[in-house]
């Protein structure tokens, strides 16, 4: 039961680079970036997990109360705005190849052969 | 002691905001003059570093009960060096790149301050993912810097490059899961005692061969390095001076960090990094040096150099001790210097010759001889002459494999460095000698037309890569080796635990002697023979075109072009085979011991 | 290598990977009972220390600002990228029309979308605002607050139309705050240090604990935070929305 967590982050990770191996559209592809980059969400989270704690904010309980790992959350949101710089970038990238190339394919995508 | 970092941001931030407003070449002055201010910065920290590491706890956040709060920086020689090298590095750049990025005004300017300054957290910072966010802003500078272009080709290598260094990231950050599972801390002291209590732990060594593959395919090793190609063959040339120079030798350099200063306890990665990444190296410069010869297109022929020193440099990594770090270190610098001034050779090729073809520029090259002078004397150091930072460089790592009886690994950098000094002194050759109207092999490569625009005066666009190449060839002192090996032999000693326990000086390290002193001479000489058969194709007989070349070498240069071929799903599946790689040598290493 | 090849490739290594990646999974510590001797010193601590209540707040704007200053120097380069990026003369040759793809028909818009967006707009931008005000009590922060105000500034689009939300979002003012937002942040670095304490050390008075106003350079940070990563994503938006529009003429930009 315990394995579910890390089962699940290597079981994205593999769906995600599959699906960019394979992909024929460029934002598909992006999509699938995300996909990978959920797994490391799942990862860090499960490291800083443990069972009968709270959410570390002790607004109404007192600090004592076992909490889960806050580092880790402050990891993971780092993470995500590392992902939504890159998805923005990667979805700029795209338009203007659209504009000069016609095309979003990555097969056909090839700098120096046309 | 955070100043490197601190000032260029604020720099950055501050031209963001008014940048509209200020004429002409105001943020050209004002950044270059940041850089400058951060070499005086880093120099200061190195001198400082002589007696001791410096410690720097971000926020006050000192150590408690054995727990690390916060962030720290630790700065000794070897990294203040490194710092200040790539400092000089962007202000050569910056001078360069003078009234170049005209329609998008400042904006070249804040990316390229904030570039800099994530090179300088990522040098200084002694906590794991405080490490991991400046590469990420590392990464993030580079992807938007090298599609500046907004033609075809930049946009298609932009991608590729994003794509294969975002999942190196992806990986880094699993790995970093890991190791915190196992240690519960960031800092790498923390860790590095931490890891020495469970030295046999598999997940340790998943956790490294996460990370090392991440930095790894930012260093372009193979079989990570597919495109490194793409991406700097189509950056502005300014770009790729910093790209070629400092950043993908500090991704290099950021895996010895992560080895020295956290996961050396644990024997099955020491095992690792003496076989797979030594293997790794080796085979990468001798590949990189063969695809050079491949090229026509200059800045790809460059950017397969960088790939061939950049196993070069990973090999003297990869050899323990001081003196091999030594070697790394005093050749990350001159190769840097030597690469800026190359790529800032290509760049006044395609500013006032209008052309980057090698093939179209034959001949095109003679108004611009001092840069065919400084294009000859760059090919002469890459190819291994035995003087200069590089060569002080190669010297170390060859005393340091001899050491352990390891002689044969100096094949791999000779025929590397040779092949890359080949083509590049075929190029002088051919562009402003005009000679080589036979082409050979390079016909086949791939190239594209692409020009610059021709405003500044050739002497401005001289004087970075008059400075460069004169500290290369200058520096290559005897005193330069003690430096470096004593430079090296602190980091090996001071860093790792220095943030959470006072550190003793170590004992002066001996500099060890060159052991072959002819393999400097062995190395120039086949790059000159290399180039003199390119160039001189025309008068060789018949037989030896048919039967030699065609029947051995190009079916090797054929299967090159065929992998290197621009597809972005090949490279990623090009990373699987690397990891599989990893997977393999990490189970038999644990299980050997 | 062509498709098939490379799946045969991808499949030999999986095949190499995957007990490796068995064996790290059994021999990670047991979920859910991880030691976390890093987490607890600060839940332990910083409440005391910081009076705040939102541990994760702690520790992204104290214990490891300097992370958050490199992330959000990250976000402002990657903004920065895009602009360079998806750069022309914004505003003009774009019309207010949004641009055919395809033979899919492009709608008008309807009035109960428009209703719903004026009803909605207010409600989310001062969700928004709540969220980043209360960044040191519940769960929230700049970067969350940010990211919901400026998502909730689109609906300006929706309901009303391109031109209006073009005259409402001045992107030289967004530019400025984006650079202001980091140039505080940057500035609550190296202000402590002229009064002799460490880089971003919380040297402001701390307040009480639970009170809107406790926490002492954490509220200064997350405010640059915020209003950075606000102008920020709209400027994002505006880029990008600028892509879908007709251009006048007929001519491709």
């Amino acid at each position: 039961m315990s394995y579910v967590p890390w089962a699940t982050a290597a079981w994205l990770s593999a769906v995600g680079i599959y699906g960019v191996i394979t992909s024929r559209h460029y934002v598909h592809l992006i999509g699938c970036l995300t996909v990978v980059q959920s797994a490391t969400y799942v990862a860090l989270l499960s490291v800083g997990y443990r069972f009968g704690s709270v959410a570390p904010i002790f607004y109404t309980r007192s600090p004592s109360t076992p909490a889960v790992d806050p580092v880790l959350q402050a990891l993971v949101l780092t993470d995500i705005v590392v992902g939504a710089t890159i998805t923005a970038l990667l979805l700029a990238l795209t338009l203007q190849v659209h504009k000069k190339r016609g095309t979003v394919n990555p097969e056909r995508l090839r700098p120096f052969r046309q | 002691m955070p100043l490197p970092v601190a000032v260029p941001l604020l720099v950055g931030a501050v031209l963001l905001l008014v940048g509209k407003f200020l004429p002409g070449r105001i943020p050209d002055a004002v950044a270059a003059a940041t850089a400058v201010l951060v070499v005086v910065i880093d120099a200061k920290l190195a001198a400082h570093a002589a007696q001791g590491p410096l410690v720097y706890w971000m926020g006050n956040w000192q150590p408690r009960a054995g727990v690390t709060l916060g962030i720290a920086f630790v700065v000794d020689e070897a990294q203040a060096i490194l710092g200040a090298f790539i400092a000089l590095l962007f202000a050569a750049s910056f001078a360069f790149a003078w009234g170049y990025f005209e329609d998008i005004r400042a904006f070249f300017h804040v990316l390229m301050l904030i570039f800099l300054a994530a090179m300088q957290g990522f040098c200084l910072s002694h906590d794991l993912f405080n490490f991991f966010v400046w590469f990420e802003v590392m990464s993030v500078t580079a992807f938007a810097l090298t599609a500046y272009r907004l033609e075809a080709d930049p946009l298609e290598g932009a991608l590729n490059f994003t794509v294969t260094n975002t999942i190196g990231s992806f990986l880094i950050l699993g790995g970093i899961a890991l190791v915190y599972s196992l240690a519960g801390m960031l800092d790498f002291g923390a860790l590095a005692r931490s890891l020495a209590h469970e030295p046999g732990d598999p997940v340790a060594v998943a956790a490294f061969c996460m990370i090392a593959t991440g930095l790894l395919i930012k260093g372009a090793a193979m079989p990570f390095h597919f495109w490194l190609a793409d991406a700097h063959a189509v950056a502005p040339s300014p770009v790729s001076v910093i790209f070629s120079g400092a950043m993908v030798p500090l991704a290099l350099f950021g895996l010895g960090k992560i080895y020295w200063d956290a996961f050396q306890p644990v024997a099955a990665v020491q095992v690792l990094m003496d076989t797979t990444v030594l293997a790794l190296g080796m085979t990468t410069a001798v590949i990189g040096g063969l695809a050079c010869l491949r090229q026509r297109h200059l800045k790809r022929l460059l950017a397969f150099s960088t790939v061939s020193h950049g196993g070069i440099l990973l090999i003297g990594l990869a050899l323990p001790g001081a003196a091999s770090l030594g070697g790394f270190l005093a050749y990350f610098i001159g190769h840097g210097l030597v690469k800026g001034a190359l790529f800032m050779v290509a760049g006044i090729l395609l500013a006032s010759a209008g052309g980057i073809d090698e093939l179209w520029l034959r001949g095109r090259g003679r108004p611009l001889w001092p840069a065919g002078i400084a294009m000859a004397v760059a090919g002469i150091l890459l190819g291994g002459a035995p003087f200069g930072l590089m060569d002080c460089g190669s010297r170390l790592m060859d005393a340091a494999a001899a050491a352990r009886g390891e002689d044969w690994v100096l094949i791999a950098i000779v025929l590397g460095a040779a092949c890359t000094g080949g083509a590049v002194l075929r190029g002088a050759g051919r562009i402003f000698l005009g000679l080589g109207e036979m082409p050979g092999e390079e016909a086949r490569g791939p190239s594209e037309e692409e020009s610059e625009k021709p405003d500044r005066p050739l002497w401005l666009m001289m004087l970075p890569v008059l400075l460069l190449l004169i500290l290369a060839l200058g520096t290559g002192l005897p005193q330069v080796d003690e430096t470096a090996v004593r430079a090296a032999g602190r980091f090996l000693a001071w860093d790792g635990v220095a943030s959470i326990a006072p550190v003793t000086p170590p004992p002066p390290a001996a500099v060890p002697t060159g052991v072959h002193p002819l393999v400097p001479w062995v190395s120039l000489g086949l790059a000159v023979l290399i180039a003199a058969h390119d160039l001189g194709r025309a008068w060789l007989p018949r037989t030896w075109r048919r039967r030699f070349e065609r029947a051995f070498f190009e079916p090797i240069f054929t299967a090159i072009d065929r992998t290197h071929d621009g597809v972005v799903g090949d490279y990623v599946a090009w990373i699987l085979v690397g990891l599989a790689l990893f997977s393999v040598s990490a189970a038999a290493a644990l299980h050997a011991g | 290598m062509n498709r098939r090849t490379r799946l045969v490739v991808a499949g030999i290594c999986a095949l190499a990977i995957a007990p490796a990646v068995a064996v790290v999974i059994v021999h990670i510590p047991a979920f859910g009972h991880h030691p976390l001797p890093y987490g607890d010193a600060i839940n332990r601590a910083a409440g005391a220390e910081r009076h705040v209540t939102n541990m994760v707040t702690a520790v992204n704007f104290d214990y490891r600002a300097f992370d958050t200053l490199g992330e959000e120097l990250m976000l402002v380069a990657a903004v920065t990228g895009t602009l360079v990026l998806l750069r022309g003369r914004r505003g003009e040759n774009v019309s207010d029309r949004a641009a055919q793809a395809g033979d899919r028909p492009v709608c008008e818009r309807s009035e109960a979308v428009t209703l719903a967006c004026r009803i909605f707009l207010p409600l989310i931008v001062t969700f928004g605002l709540y969220v980043i005000l209360h960044a040191g009590l519940t769960p929230g922060g700049g970067f969350q607050g940010g990211a919901i105000v400026a998502s909730g500034t689109l609906l300006l689009y929706l309901g009303e139309s391109y031109s209006l939300w073009r005259r409402l979002m001045h992107s030289l003012i967004f530019d400025m705050l984006e650079a202001a937002g980091a140039i505080v942040l940057v500035l609550c670095g190296l202000l402590p240090m002229l009064s002799g304490a460490a880089f971003l050390e919380n040297v402001l008075p701390l307040g009480q604990t639970r009170a809107l106003l406790a926490g002492g350079l954490i509220l200064v940070e997350n405010a640059g935070v915020a209003v950075a990563v606000t102008a920020g994503f709209i400027l994002l938006l505006l880029e990008f929305l600028e892509e879908t529009r007709a251009t006048r003429g007929g001519e491709k930009p």
